[in-house]
Formats: structure tokens, sequence, C-alpha cells
């Protein structure tokens, strides 16, 4: 990731990525009540835009703890347009309706529609992961977590009660039969367009 | 990809190639255009697992804080479209008739009870009601505290949360059980939820109840600026003074 000077408003991602309460708390008085407003007037209701809201908190939660979120836009239209995007996207989901999302990404300046872009990026890939994670067996499930949660192989090795060489073996095949997955899919994606 | 090659991938970014090994496996990705697409796919799903697992414990203290704020943040916003009614009216006169009262007790050390205003309870979230949250919210807005400490005792054996904590600890000094309830809200203080800033105004309340002023003023000068209820805070301390 370049290295570029960070917007004011990164504080609010520092403040996400810290779980501080005092500027989460100021993100929800400050700029959801206009994302509160736009669904409520887009066939959502309240509960609705809560639920919006939240997954685009753990979104950004999730993007500034993996150190690629530095904001260069501010975080009001940054937010704002996330949320409206996703609700789009949710509508289109369950109405047959086509909605077409990519009108305002021409209306916006070009570092908020990059910084928009990008954590969409993020979120998508961070779903497949996910949906590939959990097609793996659970012996593999297993071993990965541990290995990615403890500080040595040698601790998951005793921590699953199998041998040392056991898990090293087993972690580079999962993670392998990942990647495998991951490519083909995204051989699959660009064959489709 | 063989599976000869995922070991290999994994040795090398372990650092546990021989010299003579890591320049052939080096050589090769430069060579390999597949090779080198699959190490790549590799080491981010490394990336990914370690985002994944690796902050598990941070990202379900963000999420419980994340709902804490936002339940709260839409409760409160709900009401205000209701109208004004004639009881509104009553409480402005007797918020009238209680600054009065401060007026002529202004040399008198200040009371617990003119500070002490538990603000409702509303557990029960939508699509779930569970029996004793709902018995625990009753209680507690009804002002049967004994009732509501022991069932919030019941429930946070099973589900500690900070929420149900702090009313816990309000019940607990509404009862005068002073050291049960200091100690809930000391917990709640060292943590990190929405009612870190409350717990501490809560305890300040419980030092004044206990009549201990210094103490209380104290507590208050430690209550951070962005707390929601500063004027309360200002104004016991102008009291304290």
């Amino acid at each position: 990731m370049e290295k570029r000077t960070s917007h004011p408003d990164q504080m609010y991602i520092e403040g996400l990525a810290n779980n501080n309460s005092a500027i989460i708390q100021s993100i929800y008085k400050k700029f959801v009540p206009k994302v509160v407003a736009y669904i409520r007037n887009n066939s959502g209701d309240e509960d609705q835009a809560q639920d919006v809201v939240q997954e685009i908190m753990i979104l950004l939660f999730n993007q500034a703890k993996a150190g690629t979120l530095n904001l260069t836009c501010p975080f009001d239209a940054y937010f704002f347009l996330l949320c409206k995007r996703k609700w789009l996207n949710e509508l289109k989901k369950t109405s047959n309706k086509g909605v077409t999302i990519n009108e305002d990404l021409a209306s916006m300046s070009e570092s908020t529609q990059e910084m928009i872009l990008q954590t969409e990026a993020f979120d998508e890939k961070q779903q497949l992961f996910d949906t590939m994670f959990q097609k793996l067996g659970d012996k593999c499930k297993e071993v990965l977590q541990w290995s990615f949660t403890l500080k040595t192989m040698e601790e998951v090795a005793e921590k699953l009660q199998v041998t040392y060489g056991y898990v090293r073996k087993k972690k580079s095949l999962c993670v392998g039969q990942l990647t495998q997955w991951i490519q083909e899919a995204q051989i699959y994606k660009s064959l489709k367009k | 990809m063989n599976e000869e090659n995922y070991i290999l991938f994994d040795l090398y970014l372990q650092n546990e190639m021989s010299v003579e090994e890591k320049n052939a496996f080096e050589s090769q990705l430069a060579q390999d255009d597949s090779l080198a697409s699959a190490f790549e796919t590799f080491k981010e799903m490394q990336l990914q697992l370690t985002n994944k697992f690796g902050i598990t414990e941070e990202r379900e203290a963000f999420k419980a804080n994340l709902k804490t704020i936002s339940e709260a943040h839409f409760k409160s916003s709900k009401p205000k479209v209701i109208q004004l009614k004639p009881w509104y009216y009553a409480v402005a006169a007797s918020v009238a008739v209680l600054i009065g009262v401060f007026f002529v007790n202004q040399n008198s050390n200040p009371r617990f009870e003119d500070f002490n205003q538990p603000e409702q309870a509303y557990f029960t979230e939508r699509g779930t009601t569970e029996a004793a949250l709902k018995q625990a919210e009753i209680a507690f807005n009804d002002k049967q505290y004994k009732q509501a400490i022991s069932l919030f005792e019941t429930i946070l054996k099973e589900n500690k949360t900070a929420e149900i904590q702090y009313f816990y600890g309000i019940s607990l000094l509404q009862e005068n059980q002073f050291q049960k309830s200091e100690t809930v809200f000391n917990e709640l203080k060292s943590g990190t939820s929405v009612y870190k800033n409350k717990a501490i105004w809560q305890l300040a309340l419980s030092k004044l109840k206990q009549k201990d002023y210094k103490a209380t003023k104290e507590i208050l000068l430690t209550i951070p600026a962005d707390y929601e209820n500063t004027e309360q805070v200002q104004k016991l301390l102008s009291e304290l003074d």
C-alpha cells in the first residue's frame, strides 16, 4: 500500500480500530442520521438502516485492523456512500428490479471514488475468502484456526495432540487448498466479465 | 498446483530453507508465472487467516460495544417524534420548583436525592423476548430494586454485558449496598463500553450518598469531558465548593 497523507478524518478510522466509544458515538451522532433518512426514503425502515450501518462499521474495523485503510477523503461522503451502496445492493438482492449503483460514482470526487472502490474490493475479497474457508473440512479449519491464533506450531501440535510434522504439513496443504479455490474463483470471475 | 509446492511456499515464508534451496526457489518463481501467481495468492491467504483469527477477541469486543452504542442511539432517536403531552408541562413545572429548591438550599451540602435520576431500562431487543430480562426491566423501572438485584444476578451468570452490569450497579446503589455497587462500577470504569463514563458518575453519586464529599469531588474530576451529562457534573461540582 502506497503511503499518502491521510485526511484529518482518519481519526474516525483510528477510533473504530481502537474501539473508542466516544468516537463511535460521535459517528452515530454526526453521520448516521443521514443514512437512516436515506434508507427510510428508499423502501427501508429504521431497523434495516441500523443493520446496514453496523455492517459497514464492522467492515471499516476489519479493513483498519488489516492496516489497509488510509482515508484520503472526508469521512462523511465516504461513509454515507458505502452505506447507500450497501443498501441498494440489498434491494437488488431481494427485488428483481434492476438498481443502478454506479450512477453516483461519476459524481463523486476522485479520491472518494477510489476509497470506496478499495473498501468494497476489501469486502468482496474477505467474503470470498470466508466462503472458501467454510468449504474446508473440519480438520483443516481446526488446524488453521490454531495455527493463526497460537504463537508457534509446536503449541498447535500440543493443543491438537498430534506431531509437529503433521501440523506443519497439514497447515501448508490447507492454505494450499484455499489458494487453489481462490485462484479458480478468480479465473471464473474474469471469464464472466 | 501440486502439494509439494504449497509445502515449499510455507518453508520459504517461515524462512526454513537453506541458502541453496532459497536461491533455487526464487529463480523458479522468476521463471514460472503460474507458480508466482499461486505464491502471491498463498501469501494473501496467510494474511486473510491472520486477520480472521489474529484479532478474534478484539473484534468480538468491538461488535459488542458497537451493538450497545447502536441500540442506545436508535432508542433515543425514537421518542423525539412524540408530541408534547400535557404532563410535560407538569414535569417542566416541577423542574422549576426543583431549581427553586436548589437556590434555597445553596449553602447546604448537595444531597444524593437531588442528583439520583436512574434512567429507564429497555433491555428487550427486537426479535427476542427473554422472560428474565423483561422481568428485570419491569422491576427496575418500577423501582423494585431488591427484586431487580436478584434478577440481574441470575442474568449476569449467563450473559455478562456492560448494560446489565450498569443497571445492576444502580440497583445496588439504590439499596445502599455501596461496596458491591462500587465493585461493579469500578469494573465498568476500567472497561471500554459506553457505560464507562456513566459508571464513574455513579461512583461519584455513591460517595455522595455516603456523604463523603471529598471523594465525590475527586471522582467527579476524573470524568472525561466527552461524558454526555457534563452539566450535572458541573452542577454537583459547584455545589460541593
